[in-house]
């Protein structure tokens, strides 16, 4: 395994939902990315865009339709659970909302000590010093340990649910909205910690959001996905400095900013996205991406 | 700042859930064709600032107003205390001089119903319309509120919409009876963003249409940057800092404003860098 080759490899990923009368959802439309070692790669999009759909195909907790994925050089995409398995310390996840995600009967430490015991990684005395270990990491109190999710905050359950996530020291941590549900100052905070856990572990980051100004902060690339398909990929320059697709663009000028001196008056739209639902026999088009630059691939439209 | 008379003014407004303050002698004015952001994070008091305002924040809860007046202009001019009202005069005031729309349009919008029928029904009750008179009504909100296709939109049901339609109805709900005073608590927060940067549209072209004066609840400066004129920052149940959206946003005055303008990603901040960086935190407490 070479440390140049990416640490994530998806290639023609597509993932389709039946939803009755033949009639599909097409959520994910062959996508294709890579993310780095130590890399950001940002996901972005809309309602329905599927980007979501694509954190759960990369972890494995949907099979794809088609595709593969590849992990460390390896293709995980057609492993069993047994198999599985050692993979999965390798990758984690965090989800929006950190109260849906945490136990209300069980203690903080115990949330964070269960991957670790799943796992069978060390005894249980050094499960303990682990957990006070990993709670310092994210800027938790260790003596907080025997409390109970209500008795935290939104941001440090979110801390919490970090904490739990790189107990097994996982090589990619895939954050889907995971700091939307949070205020603006805590967010930052929240945000600050993963950049800073990101060095110090030298962690690969798929991050998943609608709100590119976070995007904007943390991520080395981004894809934008639009109806289950990625209409741009590039770098982080590429995207917000010189966006090429329209879709792209109009996302962009769409994101309030926090200048009152640069409050534009916009064309009075109405149009919507529409649905990625699709009758028996038909498909969406799919997209055609060109390199436009080194690195930036976008849409032909 | 207008030399009118406020519409409504807000006076030493402090709201008590039992032992818990969740007011604390607020006090602002909010004057015709003013757009007043009232901005805060979680828990700030914000929503309950609104809901006191309708007189709903103390309906099935433990709430009490404690102490302060809310004193609103009616349109004969008189100035009454919403505070003493008693219920059949609130009633009448509520969606006819001062109405809300909420940030989830699914779950105030009732299921089983067509949208063209909840809009008429406000109507037919704040105006006492007729059905035919009212079905008029609806209709010509939602072209108001640019709803395309609307005589057929109306038939619908909400579970046939999308967010941002059905955001639409709500505030076509709002202004079919023509209020003067409109509170919005966080009416974007659950929408895309652009459908946000629409609805936003939509409610600045509303605006110049109508005097209504209109009370945005809000976590995102972004939101407050793009459609007040005002700002009353809250945090911890208190009033901190208020002023014109250029001295907030420019001139922030207080420890707290600053820190949370330092915490707001802004989109553009990072061109010509290449790496990720970290958020300034500025630390106030």
């Amino acid at each position: 395994m070479n440390d140049s080759q990416p640490l994530v490899e998806v290639t023609d990923l597509s993932k389709e939902f039946p939803v009755g009368g033949g009639s599909k959802v097409h959520a994910v439309e062959h996508v294709s990315l890579a993310v780095g070692r130590g890399e950001t790669l940002a996901v972005v999009g809309e309602s329905g865009c599927g980007k979501s759909t694509l954190a759960h195909l990369i972890i494995r907790l949907l099979d794809p339709t088609s595709g593969s994925i590849n992990l460390a050089g390896r293709d995980i995409t057609n492993l069993g659970p047994r198999a599985l398995r050692p993979h999965r310390t390798k990758m984690q996840i965090i989800f929006q909302d950190p109260f849906a995600s945490l136990d209300p009967r069980r203690t903080v430490g115990r949330a964070v000590a269960e991957p670790l015991k799943v796992h069978s990684v060390g005894a249980a005395t050094e499960i303990d010093e682990q957990v006070k270990e990993l709670f310092r990491k994210v800027g938790l109190e260790p003596e907080h340990t025997d409390q109970f999710p209500h008795q935290f905050s939104g941001g440090q359950r979110q801390r919490i649910c970090i904490a739990r996530a790189l107990a097994l020291e996982p090589k990619l941590v895939i954050a889907d909205e995971a700091v939307s549900a949070l205020d603006v100052s805590i967010q930052a905070q929240v945000v600050n910690l993963m950049m800073d856990l990101q060095d110090e572990m030298n962690l690969s980051y798929l991050f998943i959001s609608h709100d590119l100004a976070v995007v904007e902060r943390i991520s080395h690339r981004v894809a934008v996905m639009y109806l289950g398909q990625i209409v741009e990929l590039g770098s982080r320059a590429d995207i917000f400095e010189n966006p090429k697709h329209s879709y792209t663009k109009r996302l962009l000028s769409a994101v309030p900013i926090a200048d009152p001196r640069l409050r534009q008056r916009r064309p009075l739209l109405t149009d919507e996205i529409p649905s990625p639902r699709w009758g028996p026999g038909e498909a969406p088009e799919r997209v055609q991406l060109v390199e436009v630059a080194p690195g930036h691939f976008a849409a032909v439209e | 700042m207008t030399e009118t008379k406020p519409l409504l003014s807000v006076r030493g407004l402090t709201v008590t859930f039992d032992d818990f303050v969740a007011v604390d002698g607020l006090s602002f004015d909010l004057h015709e064709g003013q757009t007043l952001a009232i901005v805060g994070e979680s828990g700030s008091g914000k929503s309950v600032t609104a809901l006191s305002i309708m007189r709903l924040v103390t309906l099935g809860t433990r709430a009490k107003i404690a102490d302060g007046e809310l004193l609103f202009r009616t349109p004969d001019g008189s100035v009454i205390d919403l505070v003493t009202q008693p219920e059949a005069v609130l009633r009448d005031i509520r969606g006819n001089e001062i109405s809300m729309i909420f940030q989830e349009p699914l779950t105030s919008l009732n299921p089983v119903y067509t949208v063209g029928n909840q809009v008429a029904e406000a109507v037919m009750l704040h105006q006492g319309l007729h059905r035919k008179a009212a079905n008029e009504r609806a209709l010509e909100m939602f072209d108001r509120v640019r709803i395309p296709e609307a005589a057929r939109r109306l038939k619908e049901y909400p579970h046939q919409m999308s967010g941002g339609m059905r955001q639409r109805v709500m505030i076509a709900m709002a202004l079919s009876c023509d209020p003067t005073v409109l509170i919005a608590d966080e009416p974007t927060t659950a929408l895309d963003v652009t459908i946000q940067a629409q609805i936003l549209g939509l409610m600045r072209q509303l605006q110049d249409e109508t005097d209504a004066a209109v009370m945005i609840i809000t976590h995102d400066m972004g939101v407050v940057a793009e459609v007040a004129d005002d700002v009353v920052v809250m945090n911890r149940s208190k009033l901190v800092e208020s002023g014109s959206v250029f001295d907030i946003f420019e001139r922030p005055q207080e420890p707290y404003t600053q820190a949370l303008l330092a915490s707001v990603p802004k989109l553009g901040s990072m061109a010509g860098t290449t790496k990720p960086a970290r958020f300034d935190l500025v630390d106030f407490q």
